[in-house]
């Protein structure tokens, strides 16, 4: 009995001595954040917590009451319908990086040979992950460059449509698809080298994929929030999202 | 509404709730008559799907019988392609989602029959299969109503499952559950809230057809 009560109060009652910065991101962050967070913990005591889903899912969530203090999306149009439900601070959704995509194909299938978007096509790939072109950004970017590159109608059986980018990643490593096309900062994971090898996808074959951040204007966090964007701006951040596979020459 | 999904989830479990009544009826018999000392661990075992995330399920069906283990290569082979993206991954998916939904009403039915009536079928010179036949099955046509019922709600119901290992197919993969998914996400709450009426509506009428007979039951 003392021990559910512990269990009980340990979650609800407890008073927030520091401050608590709830972010949701998009699950391209996923292996991006963790390290910018411990950096953000050390230097302000504070604490993090982050969600990780599609844009989309999250959007869903913030406009629905979520109570996160900062939204890093992985792209424009998301944060914008943030500003447009006047739920942010900013007036405009504020950018962090630019993404960049990325095909990976599964270690042996096409052995040493040089891959290109058009290896799609081979009859060795049966399946390619893509993240859902509606809930995620990089899923849209996705079917941009098979569209752009002509390969719609070849590829389009072999398409199989994940969540979110994290999840696509998953079904290329987990070896339930050949290929994926991905965001890069999952395909340089040791995980994902590992099980196969990318190369960047023709970067006129889709839009510029600008990641970008609102900070919640009812968050408790308000100040934390604004204070780790700040911090993700700084040339020690910068440099840690360059290594994790983002391009913050934009920023 | 989106009405190929709607077509394929109604598939989906007629086909699971078909084979899991064929998987259903001989578990049944036996956890009703045996006195085995395994029977509290497969009814346990059984029991699992009611408890267990469905997170767990599709990480195994993913990851385990995915094409990197060899028991995954050979349904992979037998097959053509692998459970993953597949209407039959679904089908193998829902059959274990749904499982105790079927066994466990109809091992209680079954085990509920008058042996009395057992006992004469048998003194007239039934065989064991007879009097499954002629004698339990008739006696629980309620528990099969049940379990069939049962199963058919609960596998329109699913979404985890189908969500980790689906693949999001149009047609193939993408079940009302998940389509009803994508239209909130896509803030068309309008289309959303018709898909969500249909399945509170069939689930509503589900559970009602079986009360209406449990009631009459009461009264035989």
């Amino acid at each position: 009995m003392p021990f559910a009560c512990a269990i009980l109060l340990s979650t609800t009652l407890l008073p927030a001595q520091n401050k608590t910065l709830r972010i949701a991101a998009a699950a391209d962050l996923q292996p991006v954040l963790p390290a910018l967070v411990t950096n953000f913990e050390k230097a302000s005591g504070d604490t993090v917590t982050i969600s990780y889903a599609s844009s989309a899912t999250l959007a869903t969530q913030v406009l629905n009451g979520a109570p996160y203090d900062l939204f890093l999306a992985a792209n424009r149009a998301f944060p914008q319908k943030i500003v447009d439900a006047k739920l942010a601070i900013e007036t405009q959704p504020d950018m962090y990086a630019e993404g960049t995509l990325v095909l990976w194909v599964r270690r042996g299938i096409f052995f040493g040979a040089q891959i290109s978007m058009q290896s799609l096509t081979d009859a060795r790939i049966h399946h390619i992950a893509v993240a859902d072109p509606v809930h995620a950004p990089y899923g849209a970017a996705a079917m941009a460059a098979i569209h752009s590159l002509g390969l719609a109608s070849e590829l389009q059986q072999k398409l199989v449509y994940a969540e979110n980018i994290a999840q696509a990643a998953q079904f290329g490593q987990s070896g339930n698809a050949d290929a994926a096309l991905i965001s890069k900062t999952l395909a340089i994971t040791p995980t994902m080298q590992q099980a196969g090898r990318f190369i960047p996808v023709p970067r006129n074959a889709y839009q510029p994929i600008e990641q970008c951040a609102v900070v919640m204007r009812n968050a408790t966090g308000k100040q934390t929030a604004l204070d780790f964007l700040h911090y993700m701006h700084s040339d020690a951040a910068r440099l840690l999202l360059a290594s994790h596979g983002l391009d913050v020459s934009t920023q | 509404m989106d009405t190929v999904a709607l077509f394929l989830t109604l598939r989906l479990a007629l086909i699971t709730t078909i084979i899991l009544l064929l998987l259903a009826i001989p578990l049944g018999y036996w956890l009703a008559f045996t006195h085995s000392r395994w029977k509290t661990l497969v009814q346990a075992v059984f029991a699992l799907p009611l408890v267990l995330p469905p997170t767990v399920l599709g990480f195994y069906l993913l990851v385990f019988l995915g094409p990197q283990t060899a028991l995954g290569r050979s349904i992979s082979h037998i097959l053509g392609h692998p459970l993953a993206f597949s209407f039959a991954g679904l089908v193998v998916g829902s059959v274990i989602y749904s499982f105790p939904f079927a066994v466990q009403p109809l091992a209680s039915g079954f085990a509920a029959t008058d042996r009395a009536m057992l006992d004469a079928a048998a003194t007239l010179g039934s065989g064991q299969l007879d009097r499954m036949l002629r004698v339990i099955l008739p006696l629980s046509r309620g528990s099969l109503l049940t379990a069939g019922v049962l199963s058919f709600a609960h596998t329109i119901g699913e979404f985890g499952v189908v969500l980790m290992i689906g693949g999001n197919l149009p047609g193939v993969t993408r079940t009302l559950s998940i389509s009803l998914y994508d239209q909130v996400q896509d803030f068309q709450y309008a289309q959303a809230n018709r898909t969500a009426i249909f399945l509170l509506a069939i689930s509503l009428f589900a559970l009602t057809l079986l009360y209406s007979q449990r009631r009459r039951s009461d009264f035989v």
